[in-house]
């Protein structure tokens, strides 16, 4: 336990006083606007709490693709150079062969699913979510 | 044109100079605005509900009407107002379920843009609430069978057709979308490698044998309203042109576009089935699940690069909006997708 409030804690708890508080007295013309500013503190609180453990294992997996295609590690482990490396070799086609091709498709699964927590949880897909009823 | 009046509403010069400007089109002796507001929604067109009067000539009556004109900002992609309004006149005309049109103004000098005018259909859009109240659909089956028929009679519109002269005409849709996309994305800052997979997965499957029909391009829950549950007219023309039927039919179709309904593919509205009924019931021709999944990933791909131009706008683009800022976040869901449905399709 904290002492003080950390930045996630004060994002939520001035989230559930706009919802609890201000909400329910604001004009109908305002409660979209309230809504968006509440979902935005969400993802801010989220992205706060698990932000950085999604980009560090973000670059790990971005790092391990180049070694699977066989290109050089570069010397930096930003995580913006690595993707776009590994975009190019996208391109080029050196993820083209099926197994390692199912490998990318999982590693890059992995990574939205560690964003999409964090931008909207509810778009994970879970028991109760399947596919419609006629896909796949 | 002999005289122009405006009164009971909105005395401003903008008012003034529509009616002037409606006289003229109209061959009206009078026109008198009694509405125009700003119609909610169109993050690149604005729509105003206008209300008019006309006294002469063949309009002569009491109308109501939508008067669309471009918004302060716009995609690159997006139609000129010229260009929907002779798309919309050819779709209209082929029984397509959509406004008609009836006016085109191209002298920037009355609203210092170039707009049209419409009819106003009856009816309500939102995708949330559609595919949330059971009343406002009783019959989703229906609905989507009609939303079938009505996207194949646009998809019956070949080339050539004189009208439809200034759109473009690809020689290969898959590829040249993919082009365009890829293009797009490497102008921005950031790479995306869950975007430029799913760009090389179609790439390789990229269809050999394709139709070019007219496609409307954004047809999907959302851009069509619902009156008293059944189809009232389909709207938001401005990303059509000649493409392949089949992006159409997996835009409709595509998980991000579902709303309340995720688990009912036809545009959370109802099952697939119905829906692709009335599509072959015009159409004499349906589409394969291979080929569906190939066109949902395309479409979860372009909403993709569109989220990116709108968080564009909003971080580079001087425009600085919460609206525009969320709507950048909903890429990472959207990759998501694809790589769902390249998972499910490579399996």
């Amino acid at each position: 336990m904290k002492d003080i409030s950390d930045g996630a804690d004060l994002m939520t708890t001035a989230r559930e006083a706009l919802l609890r508080e201000l909400l329910p007295v604001l004009p109908a013309e305002h409660k979209y606007s309230a809504l968006m500013i509440a979902n935005a503190m969400a993802i801010a609180a989220r992205e706060h709490r698990l932000g950085p453990d999604a980009g560090q294992s973000e670059t790990a997996r971005l790092q391990n693709l180049l070694a699977d295609c066989g290109l050089p590690a570069p010397p930096s482990s930003d995580s913006h150079a690595l993707r776009r490396i590994l975009c190019s070799a996208i391109r080029a086609g050196r993820f083209d062969e099926p197994a390692r091709a199912t490998r990318l498709t999982q590693a890059l699964m992995h990574t939205a699913e560690a964003w999409v927590a964090i931008s909207n949880p509810k778009a994970l897909r879970t028991a109760s979510q399947p596919l419609a009823r006629n896909e796949g | 044109m002999t005289e122009q009046t405006v009164h009971n509403a909105p005395r401003t010069d903008t008012a003034a100079a529509i009616a002037r400007w409606l006289c003229d089109a109209a061959h009206a002796d009078r026109a008198a605005i009694t509405r125009y507001e700003k119609l909610p929604g169109g993050a690149i067109q604005d729509n105003w509900s206008l209300d008019a009067t006309l006294e002469g000539g063949p309009w002569s009556g009491a109308h109501r009407w939508v008067l669309r004109k471009d918004a302060t900002s716009s995609v690159a992609v997006s139609r000129t107002r010229a260009e929907e309004f002779a798309i919309l006149q050819v779709a209209h005309g082929a029984g397509v379920r959509a406004p008609r049109p009836l006016f085109l103004c191209r002298d920037k000098s009355v609203l210092n843009a170039e707009f049209f005018v419409m009819e106003r259909l009856p009816g309500l859009a939102q995708g949330h609430r559609l595919t949330r109240e059971p009343a406002l659909v009783p019959d989703g089956d229906a609905l989507a069978f009609a939303l079938g028929a009505n996207l194949a009679r646009i998809h019956a519109i070949r080339p050539p057709r004189p009208a439809l002269g200034m759109l473009a005409m690809p020689a290969n849709p898959a590829v040249e979308t993919i082009a365009e996309y890829r293009a797009y994305l490497d102008a921005l800052d950031d790479a995306h490698p869950a975007l430029e997979w799913g760009l090389r997965w179609c790439e390789r499957r990229a269809p050999a044998a394709f139709d070019i029909t007219l496609i409307h391009r954004d047809y999907r829950t959302g851009n069509y309203l619902v009156d008293q549950g059944r189809l009232s007219g389909v709207l938001d023309w401005e990303f059509a042109g000649w493409g392949d039927p089949r992006e159409d039919l997996g835009w409709f179709t595509a998980r991000c576009w579902r709303f309340n309904g995720v688990e009912r593919e036809a545009g959370g509205i109802a099952a697939l089935d119905p829906f692709m009924q009335g599509y072959e019931s015009v159409a004499g021709r349906g589409i394969s699940r291979e080929d569906l999944d190939y066109w949902q990933v395309m479409a979860h791909l372009r909403w993709a690069v569109i989220a990116l131009q709108q968080a564009q706008r909003h971080i580079a683009g001087g425009e600085r909006s919460l609206e525009l800022a969320l709507t950048g976040r909903i890429v990472h869901e959207l990759e998501y997708e694809v790589l769902q449905l390249i998972a499910r399709a490579d399996r």
